[in-house]
């Protein structure tokens, strides 16, 4: 069911191989192969336990495999911070994790990576002024910079979260449950935020537990479960129930 | 369109504001009353506002600090030990004839090392600040009755004039010197809260740990620098008490932890953390030093003071809750 066939047109962006994570005596990842191209937009589905978010903090830094090698534009990386994930070009927007609620906006689209002038003062003009520019590179619209992000509704959210990494010159941004807990609307909001980053040529990982969401938006879907890669399929070769019924089962055969 | 964007920032920018000019309105309110209320005018005297202001600046100096950590998701409630132990530390030193700058020196790096070791406990050790400064609370509380024998100690510094004048010395009939420390100390951090990037970390690390750490912060190490302010102020404050009062006691500074979280608390800092103003802790400190030397004129008896500081928390907590459900509602 691996889409190994690749396409000549794109060009590889993240590639891990045979990736172990144990924690204790859990192995939360067994032996997985993840991978994707530039530009590409990967939905990550699995239930609860699968391994999804335990990947996902592998590629972001915050977990390091035992085992496996991960390449970045085909080099070999070494992921071990966050630091080091977003120093290539990798960007995550945890679900509530992303902002500080209490904070402006443009004091959340800089955190940890303000503009200072000399002894690391604030160039605060440039934030707000910036923040604004970001916000409607996203197509979103709002009052003022210096709101706090407790004002704002959830899908506005997510867009400030993903409008930031994509100020950062982000070329894969990782998207852990960007719609749960959101409205109809606000779901909508946020797929459309994601078609944006598509758009402009970045790669996107969508994690979700939501297989409608996932299938109006990306070009391939890998499921896992208990640890295991189980499917690696383009979208147009399966369709939602099929996916389902996998999850379900949580075996191929 | 653009006119009624304008309206609404500066419409929502003076409802930000608002706590902090709540905190205003309530110290001229409460000078006010007690110009005019108390017998004989007796608050308004120079040597009322005097007293108050000397003592008022070594409160104040301590406030900034705690209420900085606040900010950034921690308490100390330590200090008034650490107050002790350092004004022992001062008393000791000088009293073996070491240079006073020097026993200074030495007095601010032992308390920048206490707070450093708070800060380790809390972060490294992952205990909750406010369980583990209870502990260091006693703890330095424990050494300093221990090694002083719990007795008073004289300590007159005055025959060094310039020692004493750099930091109690007399500017015209009222000010003192510690009122200028205090007000450079509040600028300072002040200036790092809200315009440095440092306090962009302090507010995030406050306000949301995990998203902070996301984004690269080492909170950690946040909070850690926050917990040596607080022991550097407060060694600072233990200083110019000792030379102030000439004397150490190893009593001074119970109950300190709590007045200090109150400040804050009045001055609009959250209890959760992530919200405060340098502005806004600095009154806080002022509201609380004038209740407590309201209640000394008024010969009330002290236990008071509780109550009164108990009513202010909850009132500015309930106050803060109201701004905030508004401020939702508006947009």
């Amino acid at each position: 069911m691996s889409s190994n066939e690749s396409n000549p047109n794109t060009k590889e962006l993240l590639k891990m191989t045979g990736i172990h994570k144990y924690f204790g005596k859990v192995h939360s990842l067994i032996n997985v192969d993840f991978k994707i191209d530039e530009g590409e937009n990967v939905g990550l589905v699995g239930d609860n336990g699968a391994g999804k978010s335990t990947l996902i903090k592998v590629i972001s830094g915050y977990h390091r495999a035992e085992k496996g090698k991960i390449y970045f534009k085909g080099k070999e990386v070494k992921i071990s911070s966050p630091k080091d994930s977003r120093a290539l070009g990798i960007e995550t927007v945890y679900q509530d994790q992303a902002l500080a609620p209490d904070l402006s906006i443009s004091r959340n689209i800089f955190m940890g990576r303000e503009p200072v002038v000399a002894l690391g003062f604030l160039k605060k003009k440039v934030m707000d002024e910036e923040s604004m520019d970001a916000l409607k590179n996203m197509g979103l619209y709002l009052k003022s910079p210096n709101i706090t992000i407790s004002t704002l509704s959830g899908g506005e959210r997510q867009g400030v979260a993903i409008a930031r990494a994509l100020h950062f010159k982000a070329k894969l941004v990782i998207l852990d449950e960007p719609t749960a807990s959101l409205s109809v609307k606000e779901v909508r909001e946020v797929l459309e935020f994601v078609n944006q980053l598509k758009r402009k040529g970045i790669a996107v990982i969508f994690i979700t537990h939501n297989l409608h969401h996932i299938f109006s938006i990306a070009d391939r879907i890998v499921v896992l479960s208990h640890g295991e890669k189980l499917a690696d399929i383009k979208k147009k070769d399966t369709n939602v129930d099929d996916l389902s019924e996998l999850i379900i089962r949580g075996t191929i055969g | 369109m653009k006119n009624v964007e304008n309206r609404n920032r500066k419409f929502l920018g003076s409802f930000i504001d608002i706590s902090s000019l709540g905190v205003i309105g309530i110290l001229l309110v409460l000078i006010t009353l007690l110009a005019i209320f108390v017998p004989g005018h007796n608050f308004i005297r120079p040597d009322n506002i005097k007293n108050l202001l000397s003592y008022g600046a070594e409160f104040a100096i301590i406030v900034l600090g705690a209420g900085l950590l606040m900010i950034a998701g921690e308490f100390d409630l330590s200090v008034g030990s650490v107050l002790a132990f350092c004004s022992f530390v001062f008393v000791k030193l000088f009293s073996l004839g070491i240079n006073p700058f020097l026993v200074a020196i030495i007095t601010l790096i032992c308390g920048a090392v206490i707070g450093m070791i708070n800060g380790l406990i809390t972060t490294k050790g992952r205990i909750l600040s406010f369980v583990a400064t209870l502990g260091t609370m006693m703890f330095w509380r424990g050494i300093t009755v221990m090694a002083s024998g719990g007795a008073m100690m004289p300590s007159d510094t005055s025959e060094f004039k310039f020692f004493t004048s750099v930091f109690i010395g007399e500017i015209g009939k009222i000010f003192q010197s510690q009122v200028l420390w205090l007000i450079l100390f509040a600028v300072i951090l002040g200036f790092i809260l809200h315009r440095h990037k440092f306090g962009n970390w302090v507010f995030s690390t406050g306000d949301n740990e995990r998203a902070a750490r996301s984004m690269a912060i080492n909170t950690d190490r946040v909070k850690i620098i926050c917990f040596v302010i607080v022991g550097l102020l407060v060694a600072f404050a233990a200083i110019i008490q000792t030379v102030r009062l000439a004397a150490f006691s190893s009593r001074s500074g119970t109950g300190l932890e709590l007045e200090v979280v109150a400040a804050a608390v009045v001055g609009g800092t959250s209890l959760r953390g992530g919200k405060g103003n340098m502005l806004g802790i600095f009154i806080g400190a002022f509201i609380i030093v004038i209740i407590k030397n309201a209640f000394v004129l008024a010969r009330l008896p002290y236990e008071w003071t509780y109550i009164a500081f108990a009513l202010m928390i909850m009132f500015s907590v309930l106050l803060d809750l109201l701004i905030e459900n508004s401020r939702k509602k508006v947009v």
